[in-house]
């Protein structure tokens, strides 16, 4: 059986008996109600009580199932499943029908039970990290077997053509050792973010600011919407708008003025990942801005400063945290975007602070490694998954220290 | 009025989860880019002129291919995979590790290799020697005695017959089976004849095994690794006279218009040449079938016969005109006989 | 403390150049948006409206038995073999084998031209049309039997190696599929999680190991999301590789931390003398959230739920690492089927040697751009009516 098949079998098979529960439940309750009786619970609470009661066991007895498939213990044929969920849910009805009543405190119930589904929802996303951590960390500790750690972060030459060739199993013909440093991997993402932020940061924080302060109600309600396109422009036209149009157009505007620029320089993609980044900012910092009371800008006012003034005295330093928090998703953005530098940026590593230059990033090197023709196993293959847990570790790192400054700018404006 | 949207999304995903699976699948191929857009032709046109159901063709990589080929013998592998280069002894060793035991090869053609540059520059014939020296890490000094990190930058100090042009190379990066080739039929075939890179293999073998067959490819920005996409590298030919890109055929075939190939010992690459081998840079394209599926999934045999079928791969085939290169009839029915056979796939066949 | 307050008016002039100077930059920043926005859509369109025109051919198509064996060339008058798409002419046996009554049949009708035909008769450069039927192909024109038309197929058709018969429909259908599924789990978890962040968790420790984790989550590249994807749902759980289930899924926890980041925000800025309010009157916990403070935060949760799932529409690198960058001619009839998505089939295109393949690329971005438009469309309407400031 395929296991896939247990989310059908759970939607499509449990939600319908559930949601009919749900309202023969609620509409006894109301019944009561109506005809004067008492009732502990709204209605509406002994009808999610009856959900509870059907799906709990159903969902268990489904998982159970799954696990032992999963675990290659007892693969569960299909009908053997399907009964045991519903008589799962059937059982969990006639317990409903007899155990709610309406002396029950429903609403206590349910509360507790959705107060577990909101932990357990939360937990999800602490299941997908540890869960991506683990896709990346088996093939890194192989990798970081061959290739040690040390070398890795602070190793400036990656040369690992030879890698491939040793993947495509003829390494020992005789090939040179390949090196894999990793600085001027990460020293291209940074540039490219940097550029990326130098554009952003300006354009989306001043959009904001226009958007939420001075702008009539028209022009922000056709602008907003007009910023908001440029987050959802696939990164792939992105990627090609970068590499087609901006990059010839970068190194003419190099040429005009006496410079050389490569034709895959960290400018051009930089440049529109800025543009891509604008409306994360924006619009996360609008909103923030928009958040902060009334209050403080009427009082400000009437103390006879001017607008801007009030705007950058009083209503920045208050939006402070969120906007810092809106710059570094955008930031995030940037560093693990892929699509954009995969077409515009180099392929070749390269140790430079001219952004004329082409250059690499650490989403660039994953990607060609894991699509590439050499040998699965081989030390090129392993290095995108090295590179995407280093990469992993610095966000964390990134995000912890944002996390300790929102945390002293909250408190130095007493909003905690 | 939550109610109503509660009782539509239940609705919605009730109805939508209920749409029923279908038990037989389409045949499932993986592997190699290159051969990609001949294999998706074989598989529309099988699907457009049988009763079976179009194969699915995933684009993963020559290695990637043969790893998800190789990961068992369950009808949730592949049944297909298609490759640039030959399945490797360790590969073959690993699929039948995981119960992959039956194998058949087929080779379906050529890939030319070319070397190009902006149609608007005058035509150039470069040797391989001369390619070689514009892209070796380490090149013979100006005595031919030692080695030197390479020192050129412009064509003509190679061969002062050459045009005074700046070398710029955009080609294929390391992970990529067009590399592979390249520094196969350009580096390793000039430098294992040349005394100046054996002769320190031989003086220490174990420390420099790299100069047995040189094929270390420079790392400054004269060659500039591109992938991923070719008609990148075709549009910034077009914008920069300079350089040259070296790519597959099928792509300067398609942009004659914008770029044209340099003649290669003299030779331009044309399916002939090509076909015959007198263009030096050509390699062969494969694909690899999991005989255990034959039967089980519908039409693994009618796709591969179709795809050897000389309506297809013959001299006048159909992939012909998007870019495959045909090999010799001979060739072709050799490796036809094989696949209609379903001929397994030795270890021995590989060492070959 | 006779001193008389005294007008500066230098400082005075100078603060209002600043107040004036403050303003523009805002009209500059929104002006340099703005103006990216329109050199990009002119340039797409411009690229991209070729795209929906075909090129078509009238032919006189003879259903004889040859054809119906299997010799497709054979349908259409010998000079035409190369004129017709030999995606139509490849059809017809089968379509003959299952309605014999049409063998010996005659008729006249107009079929799509073949690519490079197609190309020429545009006009575009490398059309690669061999210069004895560019002759044919100019008189055929002249002569009213091959024509321009608008390509409504483009929008019904799957893949094709032949661009004159690709479109964008499977891609279009399997996009759909795949926003369906991320929209319905990401959603929902991404809500749940931010009220629990925001409204009942306890501020400890685990608390900010989970939020630091969200953030971060956010700012993991989309490419580890597909890693994890392959690894869990693929490998672990048995989901079919390339199908709607397993990109959707991808997607899906890829878009949670946006949705959570934003919905976060929204519910922040709810001012807490509502929650006061409703816990004053004997609300619990859950209803303060459900009844009042939910519906208030919901223009804010909506923008970011946009934000995230156009995110998702347009994503390609995880979709690449689970399957889905592939030649899927076929629209997918179920969750669990191989399917292609729009930005997919877009990269496959664009990469495809063929130029004609080019004007394709561009036309699909402008159907992939046309529904974001739409998504931002009817977010927009639903934001406008309920917008406030506190």
């Amino acid at each position: 059986m395929n296991s896939g098949n247990v989310i059908l079998w759970i939607l499509g098979g449990l939600l319908p008996l559930c949601a009919i529960a749900f309202f023969l439940t609620r509409n006894r309750m109301t019944h009561r109600e109506v005809a004067g009786l008492e009732v502990f619970s709204r209605p509406g609470y002994y009808g999610w009580l009856s959900v509870i009661y059907i799906a709990a066991p159903a969902i268990f007895v489904a998982l159970c199932f799954s696990a032992l498939g999963l675990l290659h213990l007892y693969q569960t044929p299909l009908p053997m499943f399907t009964v045991g969920i519903l008589t799962a849910a059937a059982l969990g009805l006639a317990a409903s029908v007899r155990l709610i009543n309406p002396e029950k405190n429903a609403r206590l119930l349910v509360e507790k039970w959705a107060r577990g589904l909101m932990i357990f929802a939360a937990g999800i996303s602490i299941m997908t990290t540890i869960g991506i951590l683990l896709s990346v960390l088996f093939e890194s500790i192989r990798f970081f077997q061959s290739v040690p750690l040390w070398e890795f972060i602070t190793g400036t030459r990656w040369e690992a053509d030879t890698a491939f060739l040793a993947g495509a199993g003829r390494g020992e013909e005789g090939a040179a050792k390949p090196h894999f440093g990793a600085v001027p991997i990460f020293a291209g993402t940074f540039m490219i973010t940097a550029i990326a932020m130098l554009v952003a940061i300006p354009i989306g924080l001043f959009s904001a600011i226009y958007l939420s302060e001075y702008a009539p109600k028209k022009v922000r309600a056709t602008v907003k919407p007009m910023l908001e396109v440029l987050a959802g422009i696939p990164t792939v036209v992105y990627g090609f708008f970068a590499a087609i149009t901006i990059s010839p157009l970068v190194v003419q505007a190099a040429h005009a003025v006496g410079l050389e620029a490569d034709y895959t320089n960290a400018l051009a993609p930089g440049l529109v990942m800025g543009v891509m980044i604008i409306p994360f900012i924006s619009s996360l910092s609008e909103d923030v801005i928009h958040a902060v009371p009334q209050a403080m800008r009427d009082g400000s006012l009437a103390m006879g400063i001017g607008k801007a003034e009030t705007i950058r005295h009083v209503v920045l330093p208050a939006a402070m945290p969120g906007i810092i928090a809106a710059s570094l998703l955008g930031m995030s953005r940037a560093i693990g975007e892929t699509m954009i530098v995969v077409m515009a940026a180099g392929l070749r590593p390269n140790l430079t602070a001219n952004p004329l230059e082409g250059m690499t990033t650490v989403t660039v090197k994953i990607v060609e490694s894991l699509t590439g023709d050499q040998q699965f196993d081989s030390l090129l293959t392993l290095s995108a998954f090295a590179l995407g847990l280093v990469l992993l570790f610095i966000t964390l790192a990134l995000n912890v220290i944002s996390t300790l400054v929102i945390y002293r700018f909250k408190k130095q404006f007493a909003l905690v | 009025m939550y109610k109503h949207i509660f009782t539509a999304a239940f609705v919605a995903i009730a109805a939508f989860a209920t749409i029923q699976t279908a038990d037989a699948r389409e045949i499932r191929i993986v592997g190699s880019s290159t051969v990609f857009p001949f294999s998706s032709a074989n598989a529309e046109e099988f699907g457009a002129t049988t009763r079976f159901k179009t194969p699915v063709v995933e684009s993963t990589g020559s290695g990637g291919g043969f790893k998800l080929f190789c990961a068992g013998d369950d009808l949730n592998t592949p049944d297909i995979s298609n490759a640039s280069r030959r399945m490797k002894a360790k590969e073959l060793e690993l699929c039948a590790e995981n119960g992959v035991k039956g194998i058949t090869e087929a080779v379906i053609g050529y890939d030319g290799i070319a070397v190009a540059q902006s149609a608007d520059n005058a035509p150039i014939n470069l040797s391989r020697e001369e390619i070689m020296l514009a892209v070796a890490a380490e090149v013979p000094s100006k005595d031919g005695k030692s080695l030197v990190a390479n020192p050129y930058h412009y064509w003509n100090e190679i061969n002062p017959d050459l045009p005074k042009r700046k070398i710029v190379i955009y080609g294929p990066p390391a992970s990529s089976g067009t590399r592979d080739a390249f520094e196969d039929m350009i580096l390793k075939h000039l430098t294992k004849h040349m005394d100046v890179y054996t002769n320190l293999y031989h003086a220490d073998k174990v420390k420099n095994k790299a100069y047995k067959k040189f094929h270390k490819i420079r790392q400054d920005d004269v060659y500039v690794p591109s992938g991923e996409n070719d008609n990148l590298i075709v549009q910034k030919l077009t914008k920069d006279k300079d350089a040259f890109g070296v790519f597959g055929y099928s792509f300067l075939e398609e942009n004659k218009d914008k770029v044209s190939g340099a003649l290669i010992n003299g030779i331009s690459p044309n399916p002939e040449t090509i076909s015959s081998g007198n263009y030096p840079l050509s390699r062969s394209l494969y694909f690899y079938i999991k005989h255990s599926h034959v039967g089980k999934v519908d039409g693994i045999q009618e796709y591969a016969n179709l795809f050897m079928s000389e309506k297809q791969i013959g001299n006048n085939g159909t992939l012909l005109d998007i870019g495959l290169i045909a090999l010799p009839e001979a060739d072709r029915a050799r490796y036809r006989k094989q696949v209609e056979e379903l001929a397994k796939l030795t270890e021995g066949d590989l060492k070959k | 403390m006779n001193e008389t307050f005294k007008l500066d008016e230098n400082l005075l002039r100078k603060r209002y150049r600043a107040e004036k100077r403050f303003h523009a930059y805002g009209i500059i920043a929104i002006g340099l948006a703005l103006a990216f926005i329109l050199f990009f859509f002119i340039d797409v369109l411009s690229k991209g409206i070729p795209g929906f025109q075909t090129v078509q051919v009238q032919v006189e198509v003879d259903y004889s038995q040859v054809v119906a064996d299997g010799n497709y060339r054979r349908v259409v008058q010998k000079d035409l073999v190369h004129i017709a798409s030999r995606g139509w002419m490849r059809t017809v046996p089968m379509q003959l084998r299952n309605h014999p009554e049409m063998i010996g049949t005659k008729e006249t009708i107009w079929v799509p031209a073949a690519f490079r035909v197609n190309q020429y008769i545009k006009g575009n450069e490398g059309h690669g049309l061999e210069q004895k039927y560019q002759a044919l192909a100019d008189e055929l024109y002249k002569q009213g039997t091959i024509r321009k038309a608008i390509d409504w197929h483009f929008f019904t058709r799957g893949d094709s190696k032949l661009p004159e018969i690709a479109g964008v429909g499977a891609s279009l259908v399997g996009s759909l599929v795949v926003m369906f599924i991320t929209m319905i789990l990401a959603v929902p978890i991404g809500v749940v999680t931010a009220v629990y962040l925001e409204e009942f968790s306890p501020d400890n420790m685990l608390t900010r190991t989970v939020e630091v984790n969200i953030n971060n989550l956010a700012a993991i590249p989309s490419i580890l999301f597909g890693l994890l994807g392959l690894a869990i749902f693929i490998n672990f759980f048995g989901v079919p590789r390339s199908s709607a289930l397993a990109g959707g899924m991808t997607l899906a926890l890829m878009t949670l931390p946006i949705i959570i980041i934003s919905t976060r925000a929204a519910l922040r800025s709810v001012p807490n003398s509502i929650r006061e309010g409703a816990f004053g009157v004997g609300a619990s916990g859950l209803q303060v959230v459900w009844h009042h403070v939910l519906p208030l935060a919901l223009p804010g949760i909506l923008t970011g739920s946009i934000i995230g799932l156009a995110q998702a529409l347009g994503e390609t690198a995880p979709l690449l690492i689970v399957g889905m960058m592939a030649f899927i001619p076929e629209a997918p009839l179920s969750i669990y089927q191989a399917s292609t998505v729009l930005p997919a089939q877009i990269y496959t295109w664009s990469s495809d040697s063929i130029r004609a393949f080019g004007e394709l690329t561009a036309a699909g971005v402008i159907v992939l751009l046309t529904i974001m438009l739409m998504l931002n469309g009817l977010a927009i309407w639903l934001r406008q009516h309920t917008s406030r400031t506190w």
